[in-house]
């Protein structure tokens, strides 16, 4: 409404493109974040609050280890393992207290709250910015510029999701894993290892956050507050894309972005949240099977 | 109990409207107001949430539709602030009945989409009110709003403001919990189908326990506006709201109306647990190392597993169950209009996106008769069941039961003409104790009985099919056995005029099917009437009067069991036709 | 009268610093200490800030207590976490007042907290002195007293301030975008922006409006880049600046000049696209400034403090300066009126003017705010540090406003 009254020429083609790249970067994005809590909630049963808080770890170590002169990229050698660890030993916890997916929500906000205050400790809670080669170079396409850090983390997103796809859906342990969460003890009853791929996978999403961490940390200004600012938005891409789906979350964080992002270049940017989410429910309301 | 409790909540009333007049300094006044706002809106969330399972994201809508209803009327219409209050309820409960009349229809939007949809509908409530002139950006300021002198001071308006609610809200939450309405909710959480088919009106329930859960929260917002008297869209809509009520309701336990109450007392208290400056990233870390702690011990929230311990020392003094007290008189009664047509079928078909799984369906069941459907796997036996009993719908066709038409009728309405139905593999409710399972219906079938009435009629028909000694058992404890025989006597407690058993001895051993079959004489020797589909050819035999063949949709034969299991079409149907 | 200005400040800075000489000969304060409460954003998205704040009130009060405290009394500081929650900060302060019983009170950080922290001090009738109020209308208790530096009608002075610098200006820009977050203290500034751009006949090439936690800015940036303004006026808090410019630059674009509300200076100084970007201070490090003796004091204890805090960004600017004027405040108030009471001392600031290292503090117009007449200068970002460039009073030596 405010746009109609300025002054403005017609909105460019270069605007819509550029907008809807910006949209498609800031999905995938989305998409990265809740890959691996989708993933642990649909497979697994557990709603992983703390993977926020392990994606904003993972950035601050990665902004660490790039201080001390690492490559930014090559910090991946390092956080992945890491969280690997963290996401089997955490799982191994919920295990062997058999908690439930409500109360895992309450045992992962607990994380979260120890995570962001070991954050604040080390690094206070004043900003940090990762300095990298990477932030500086873009390639121009056509009247269109694309940023290197935008492609990495779209290039990570689609190939972490295809890849779980792939491993899901053509392998045998992939296939294994769908069992369990469809029914884990008839799935042990075949003898297939629970244990063991639940373990796997819960490892795998912590590392997924690992590398949410590195693209966090290339694009944004880090700050411990900051680890609330994705939940609602990456949650509502999560449940779109269908729980434990390996792809939903990054359609459905594209859909998100692309709406957003197409609403604030053609009308007032802060009508942005209604759009996307009034399109969100009435696909709910008019498709149940989600998108 | 009734009268106890509500002593009980007086008292407590009384003593804590007390505190303002001890000259208590302002702040514990301040303090406990917190408590009792987070109580509020912790135990109204768990209203719809906690009891009937439909986890909603979006509590931080109503309680801000309530905040800016307060402030809009407060500061732009000079309404006094008290008179604010119920237009904060009425708004928000509006709102969410709205809400939930489009949502509840739509059976998919369950679990984590319906939790999604209120999540986006709180941010398009959000972005809506920060771009009109609802609020506009600027925020709403009520400092100058005159607050009525309830306390002595402001603090203690506030905090008695706050126990008014907070009392309020807990007695509606208890009352909830143990009234039909409660009843029904707890059910709708377990197997909200089930719940419907044994008479539960789901959608009414859902939109009434969504209603008053909004309402509280909307007061709750109304008086928190005028607490921090600055009312701004960041951080009315923000995620704090729907994520800390949950984290409230699972700490306490969120199975038990107080539950929450006491989940939002101790989270409260966290908060200010650590607030001296030195301790403050410190106590951030303590604060989440105890949350994990509690809930990793004691997994059904703090008051949740307090209750479970008590009841597992009254389940050992229980008193057994008196014989004297064993089968009932009939469910309908026998001998009267023996032979007449009870239900009548006629031209019923359904498809399943394609595939016609009835295809015009004739039938007639007789008062009093055991009748047998049979059929070969996929003929549209469990179809027709469950059409008859309300979980689909018809395309097409009638199905009149005592000259109503069930075609027409939603599943709990079918229920209270006297239809109860068993599954074939045991829906029981897992998280009710097999007592209130069977209670159940026995409240909700035709003749609605009160809950006491009800537990009676359920501990008859527990007697009655062997399970009396597993009254306080949750269904998981049961084999199948016990599994079947629970279906069984959840169908009976309604004391239907039609009964309809899908395949009550598949997966029974032999001596079982034995059991199962002096059970069916009994409940028929006692003029109930019963349809049944079965496989199992012995029982089929030994129990029915008349069978019906149903072959792909259709009736292909039906009579004299005997005479109908060996027409060459009923042979072919179920061995296949011998290849030429 | 500009030249005046900071001689008054170099006069100031040498009779404080006589009376710091005379006051360290002093015996070391005793007595039954004076209590002052506060709460800050430590925990919470107001952190970054607050912990700001938290480093120069212990400062401050530990260098009162090396000399002879507050009427020769010890001073202790209480302070609280309300991290960065309204409704925790109005419940703090009735525990600081009720329970902890403390003397005095000082402001909390950030608009919505103070106003929840003004609503007690009304009610139990206790000064308070708070640093970063940012929407003075809403300030109706008179017992409140702003240190901030901003005047009564920020709308109205601050995109003066602007306007102005940009008019002298070797190229003064002819077209205006205004973009702005809905943030409350910012959005009616920024409103107050676009009038005066209006005004002044400025062409207003574009103005958006976000709401506050917008992530993706690509689309607003692509939108600034087809308007080509001349200058940008950026209502952002906190990153939300700093997310802008990393958005226009991915696009390769960087409009000519742009001016910043209120930043994260830290981040924004830094930011690779940064350079030559406009925002609003009170106090930087540089003369006239650093011609006071307790600025340049302060300034030493303060780069060392937070260094040893572990602070990216240990120098002295806008939110240091505001938060040590206040206790300058509380300081000169208490002394002045020769007693801790909240009458007595609340009488005295609205008498006496204070010289507080952002200039001089006073409290005589409409709810202790002066209208059309507030502390703020315009910086600019010039090789990696933040210069003042106008009002030319100010200005760092030698600095002007480089326009491309």
């Amino acid at each position: 409404m405010t746009t109609l009254n300025s002054p403005m020429a017609l909105p460019s083609l270069t605007l819509l493109g550029q907008s809807l790249l910006s949209g498609l970067f800031i999905g995938a994005l989305y998409g990265l974040l809740g890959l691996g809590l989708s993933l642990c909630w649909g497979m697994l049963r557990q709603i992983n609050l703390a993977h926020f808080a392990l994606a904003f770890l993972g950035a601050y170590l990665t902004y660490q280890l790039a201080g001390a002169g690492m490559d930014p990229l090559a910090t991946l050698a390092v956080v992945v393992p890491c969280f690997f660890a963290l996401g089997v030993l955490m799982h191994w916890v919920f295990a062997r207290f058999s908690v439930s997916a409500f109360n895992s929500l309450l045992v992962t906000f607990g994380l979260t709250a120890i995570i962001e205050a070991l954050i604040q400790w080390i690094w206070t809670a004043d900003f940090r910015r990762m300095e990298s080669a990477y932030g500086e170079v873009k390639f121009r396409v056509g009247a269109l510029y694309v940023g290197l850090p935008e492609l990495l983390t779209l290039g990570m997103a689609v190939a972490l999701s295809l890849l779980t796809w792939v491993w899901l859906r053509y392998t045998y342990s992939g296939k294994a894993m769908r069992a369990i969460a469809e029914d884990a003890p008839i799935a042990a009853a075949f003898g297939v290892n629970v244990r063991g791929l639940s373990l796997m996978l819960s490892g795998l999403s912590a590392a997924f956050a690992g590398v949410a961490g590195l693209c966090l940390a290339l694009s944004y200004t880090l700050a411990p507050g900051q680890i609330y600012a994705w939940l609602g938005v990456v949650f509502a891409a999560v449940m779109l894309g269908g729980l434990g789906n390996p792809l939903g979350p990054l359609v459905a964080g594209i859909v998100i972005g692309v709406s957003e992002a197409l609403t604030m270049a053609f009308t007032a940017p802060a009508w942005a949240p209604l759009v996307s989410f009034s399109l969100l429910i009435v696909v709910l309301l008019a498709r149940p099977e989600r998108i | 109990m009734r009268r106890r409790a509500l002593a009980g909540f007086a008292a407590a009333g009384l003593a804590l409207s007390a505190v303002p007049f001890f000259g208590l300094p302002a702040f514990y006044e301040s303090f406990l107001y917190l408590v009792f706002h987070w109580i509020v809106l912790a135990v109204s969330w768990n209203i719809l949430s906690g009891y009937s399972g439909y986890f909603s994201f979006g509590h931080g809508a109503f309680f801000g539709a309530g905040m800016y209803t307060t402030a809009t009327l407060a500061t732009k219409a000079g309404v006094p602030f008290l008179w604010t209050l119920p237009a904060a309820a009425l708004v928000a409960a509006a709102f969410g009945i709205a809400l939930g009349a489009v949502v509840f229809r739509l059976p998919r939007l369950r679990g984590e989409l319906f939790a999604l949809l209120t999540l986006a509908v709180t941010f398009v409530l959000a972005t809506i009110v920060l771009n009109t002139p609802i609020d506009g950006g600027p925020g709403l300021v009520l400092s100058a709003v005159p607050l009525p002198a309830i306390g002595p001071s402001p603090s203690s308006t506030f905090y008695l403001l706050g126990l008014a609610l907070a009392l309020a809200t807990l007695w509606i939450a208890r009352e909830i919990q143990r009234s039909k309405l409660g009843t029904g909710l707890f059910a709708i959480h377990d197997d909200e189908d089930v719940a419907e088919v044994l008479g539960v009106p789901t959608y009414r329930y859902k939109l009434a326990a969504f209603g008053v859960s909004c309402g509280l929260a909307g007061v709750a917002g109304g008086i928190q506006a005028m607490f921090i008297s600055y009312v701004t869209v960041g951080e009315t809509f923000s995620i704090a709201v729907p994520l800390y009520v949950v984290l409230m309701s699972v700490l306490g336990g969120s199975r038990h109306w107080f539950g929450p109450a006491v989940g939002a007392a101790v989270v409260t208290a966290l908060l200010y647990a650590f607030t001296a400056s030195d301790y403050a990233v410190a106590g951030r870390a303590a604060v989440g190392m105890i949350l994990i702690l509690v809930i990793l011990f004691l997994p059904e929230g703090i008051f949740g597993q307090a209750v479970r311990a008590l009841d597992r020392r009254r389940v050992s003094a229980a008193p057994a169950i008196d014989a004297a007290d064993l089968p009932a008189p009939a469910a309908a009664a026998p001998g009267k209009g023996e032979g007449k047509t009870l239900l009548e079928a006629r031209g019923l078909s359904k498809a399943f996106h394609g595939v016609q799984a009835l295809a015009g369906v004739d039938l007639e069941v007789r008062r009093g008769e055991i009748l047998g459907l049979v059929g070969p796997n996929g003929s549209g036996k469990s179809t027709l069941i469950n059409v008859v009993s309300g979980h689909f719908r018809p395309d097409s066709g009638r199905i009149l039961f005592e000259g109503r038409n069930l075609a027409a009728l939603q599943a709990h309405r079918i229920a209270r003409t006297g239809l109860a139905r068993t599954y074939q593999i045991p829906r029981p409710f897992a998280h009710l104790s097999v007592l209130e399972n069977v209670a159940l219906p026995a409240m909700f079938g035709r003749d609605a009985l009160p809950r006491a009435e009800a537990e009676r009629e359920a501990r008859r028909w527990l007697a009655f099919t062997g399970l009396a000694a597993k009254a306080t058992a949750l269904p998981g404890e049961l084999n199948l056995h016990q599994r079947k025989f629970l279906e069984l006597a959840r169908a009976l407690a309604s004391r239907p005029g039609l009964l309809l058993l899908d395949e009550v001895f598949s997966g029974l051993t032999h001596a079982e099917i034995d059991d199962a079959i002096r059970l069916i004489r009994a409940i028929r020797a006692q003029g109930a009437t019963i349809v049944f589909v079965e496989h199992v050819i012995r029982a089929v035999m030994e129990l029915t009067d008349r069978i019906v063949v149903l072959s792909y949709g259709r009736v292909i034969a039906q009579g004299d069991p005997r005479a109908v299991m060996s027409e060459p079409d009923v042979v072919a149907a179920y061995l296949g036709k011998p290849h030429a | 009268m500009p030249g005046a200005n900071r001689s008054i400040l170099a006069g100031f800075g040498a009779l404080f610093a006589l009376g710091l000489a005379a006051q360290s000969a002093l015996a070391a304060p005793s007595g039954t200490p004076v209590r002052i409460g506060s709460t800050l954003a430590l925990t919470g998205p107001l952190a970054a800030t607050g912990l700001v704040h938290k480093i120069v009130g212990e400062l401050y009060v530990e260098e009162l207590n090396r000399k002879n405290g507050l009427l020769g009394r010890p001073v202790e500081w209480v302070l609280k976490d309300d991290q960065s929650r309204p409704d925790l900060a109005r419940t703090l302060y009735e525990q600081l007042i009720t329970v902890d019983k403390v003397d005095l009170i000082m402001g909390p950080y950030a608009t919505a907290n103070i106003l929840s922290a003004m609503g007690v001090a009304q009610r139990y009738n206790k000064v308070l002195i708070h640093h970063t109020f940012g929407t003075p209308s809403l300030a109706k208790y008179d017992m409140q007293f702003p240190t901030g530096g901003l005047a009564g009608d920020p709308d109205n002075t601050i995109p003066k301030l602007v306007f102005d610098a940009l008019a002298a200006s070797a190229k003064p820009p002819k077209s205006v975008a205004v973009v702005t977050s809905k943030f409350p203290s910012v959005h009616f500034i920024s409103l107050g922006a676009r009038e005066a751009a209006k005004k002044r006949g400025l062409r207003e090439a574009a103005f958006l409006e976000w709401d506050f936690g917008n992530r993706d800015f690509g689309p607003i940036a692509a939108r600034l880049k087809d308007a080509k303004p001349d200058f940008v006026w950026v209502g952002g808090l906190g990153l939300e600046g700093n997310l802008l410019i990393d958005a226009m630059r991915k696009i390769d674009y960087m409009p000519p000049l742009h001016f910043h509300l209120f930043p994260a200076p830290g981040p924004l100084l830094k930011a690779p696209g940064g350079e030559n970007a406009l925002a609003a201070t009170t106090f930087e490090e540089h003369p006239p400034f650093t011609d006071n003796p307790v600025a340049v004091e302060f300034i030493r204890l303060y780069h060392e403090r937070a260094a040893k805090a572990g602070l990216p960004d240990t120098s002295v600017e806008n939110q240091s300066a505001i938060s040590y004027s206040s206790w300058q405040t509380l300081e000169a108030a208490v002394t002045g009126a020769k007693s801790i009471d909240d009458k007595a001392i609340a009488q005295w600031l609205k008498k006496n003017p204070v010289d507080a290292i952002v200039g001089r503090l006073r409290w005589d117009g409409p709810f202790n705010y002066i209208y059309g007449t507030d502390l703020y200068k315009v910086k600019q970002n010039q090789n990696g540090k933040w210069v003042v460039i106008w009002p030319k009073e100010f200005t760092a030596p030698g600095a002007r406003l480089i326009t491309p």
